[in-house]
C-alpha cells in the first residue's frame, strides 16, 4: 500500500490495532483478528517504522514565531488600522524565528511558509484577541522549554518567552 | 530557590541580580517623586516587586551559602531626573538593566532558580514596556528583552 503515514499516525494506528486485536481475539483467536487486518491491506506488521529524525526541541518555537507572524500579517490585511501595533511584533516574531533557525541549525523560512492562517473574525477587537491568545499559547510553549534548554540556549528562549509576554501586554 | 545548593556560577550571577535590584529599589525613589496619578502608582508597585525580588536573593543567597551582596548608601544615576519625561526615561532603563540581569542568570541556573529568574525577566520586561507606552516610545516592545545592545 503506497500510502505513507507518518510516526505518529503509525502509532496511533498501532494503538487501535491492540485494542481491536484484543477485543476480536476473544472472539476469533488473534490470527484471524490479524489475517482480517492484513487482508484489509493495511499491512502494519510488515511496515518498518519510518525513521524520522527527532526535531529540535526548539523548532516548536520556531514555528510558533513564524504562525504568530503569519497572524499578525492576516489581521494587518484584514484590519489596516492594526498596523501600527501589529508591525513591531510580527517583525519580532520574525525576528526569533531567524535566530531560533541560526541556532538549530534549520533552514531559514519566512511566515508565508507558516500553515495558512485564518484572517481572524469578528472585528478588529477580536483580531487582536486572537493574536494576543496566540501569544499566550506561545508564551506556556516556550516557558516550559526555557525551563529545561541546555545552558547555553536558555538565555535566548528566556528572552522570547519575555517577548512573548509583553506582546500580550501592548495587546490589551 | 529552595535546594540550597548553587554552582558558583549561579551563584555569582544571582548576585549580579541582586546587586542590580538594590540599585532598582533606589532609582524608583527619585523616579517616584516626578510621577503623579497612575504613574505613581505604577513606580511604587515596580518598587515593592523589586524588594520583593531583593528579599527572594537575599534568602537564597543566604541559604546556599553564598555572599548576598549589601545595597550601597547611594547609587549614581546615569542622568539628572528632573521631570516626568526623565522619569519614565530612567524607570525603563533600570527595568532594561534588571532584565539584563535576570537573562544573564538563566543559563547558569536550573529548575526553581531559573523558573524564579525567568519570571523575574518577564516582569521587568513588562514593567520596561508599560513604562515605555507610558512616555510614548514607539514601539514600545523590543524583540529580546534583556538581550545586550
Amino acid at each position: 500500500m503506497p500510502v505513507r503515514y507518518r510516526a505518529e499516525d503509525q502509532q496511533y494506528a498501532a494503538r487501535r490495532w491492540t485494542r481491536r486485536g484484543l477485543i476480536r481475539a476473544g472472539a476469533a483467536g488473534a490470527a484471524g483478528a490479524a489475517a482480517a487486518y492484513a487482508s484489509a491491506g493495511c499491512g502494519l506488521w510488515d511496515r518498518q517504522p519510518d525513521p524520522q529524525p527527532s526535531a529540535d526541541p526548539l523548532d516548536a518555537v520556531r514555528l510558533d514565531a513564524l504562525r504568530l507572524a503569519a497572524l499578525c500579517d492576516a489581521a494587518v490585511v484584514a484590519y489596516p488600522d492594526l498596523a501600527s501595533r501589529l508591525n513591531p511584533i510580527r517583525e519580532a516574531h520574525v525576528a526569533h524565528a531567524t535566530e531560533l533557525a541560526r541556532v538549530i541549525g534549520a533552514p531559514a523560512a519566512n511566515p508565508a511558509s507558516a500553515s495558512p492562517t485564518s484572517v481572524p473574525v469578528g472585528g478588529a477587537i477580536a483580531a487582536l484577541a486572537a493574536v494576543r491568545a496566540a501569544e499566550q499559547e506561545a508564551q506556556r510553549t516556550a516557558t516550559r522549554l526555557c525551563l529545561t534548554a541546555p545552558a547555553s540556549r536558555a538565555a535566548l528562549v528566556g528572552s522570547i518567552v519575555a517577548a512573548l509576554a509583553t506582546h500580550q501586554e501592548v495587546l490589551r | 530557590m529552595d535546594d540550597g545548593n548553587l554552582t558558583d556560577q549561579a551563584a555569582a550571577a544571582l548576585g549580579a541580580a541582586l546587586a542590580a535590584e538594590h540599585a532598582a529599589i533606589f532609582a524608583y525613589g527619585p523616579i517616584g517623586v516626578r510621577l503623579t496619578g497612575a504613574a505613581a502608582g505604577q513606580a511604587r508597585s515596580a518598587e515593592a516587586a523589586h524588594r520583593a525580588r531583593r528579599d527572594a536573593l537575599v534568602v537564597a543567597l543566604t541559604d546556599a551559602g553564598a555572599t548576598a551582596p549589601p545595597a550601597q548608601p547611594a547609587y549614581a544615576l546615569p542622568y539628572p531626573v528632573t521631570d516626568r519625561a526623565s522619569a519614565l526615561r530612567l524607570a525603563a532603563d533600570i527595568e532594561n538593566r534588571t532584565a539584563a540581569v535576570w537573562r544573564a542568570a538563566l543559563p547558569p541556573t536550573t529548575d526553581t532558580d531559573r523558573a524564579n529568574a525567568l519570571a523575574a525577566l518577564i516582569d521587568c520586561a513588562v514593567r520596561a514596556t508599560r513604562w515605555r507606552r507610558l512616555a510614548g516610545v514607539v514601539p514600545a516592545t523590543v524583540p529580546f528583552p534583556g538581550k545586550p545592545a
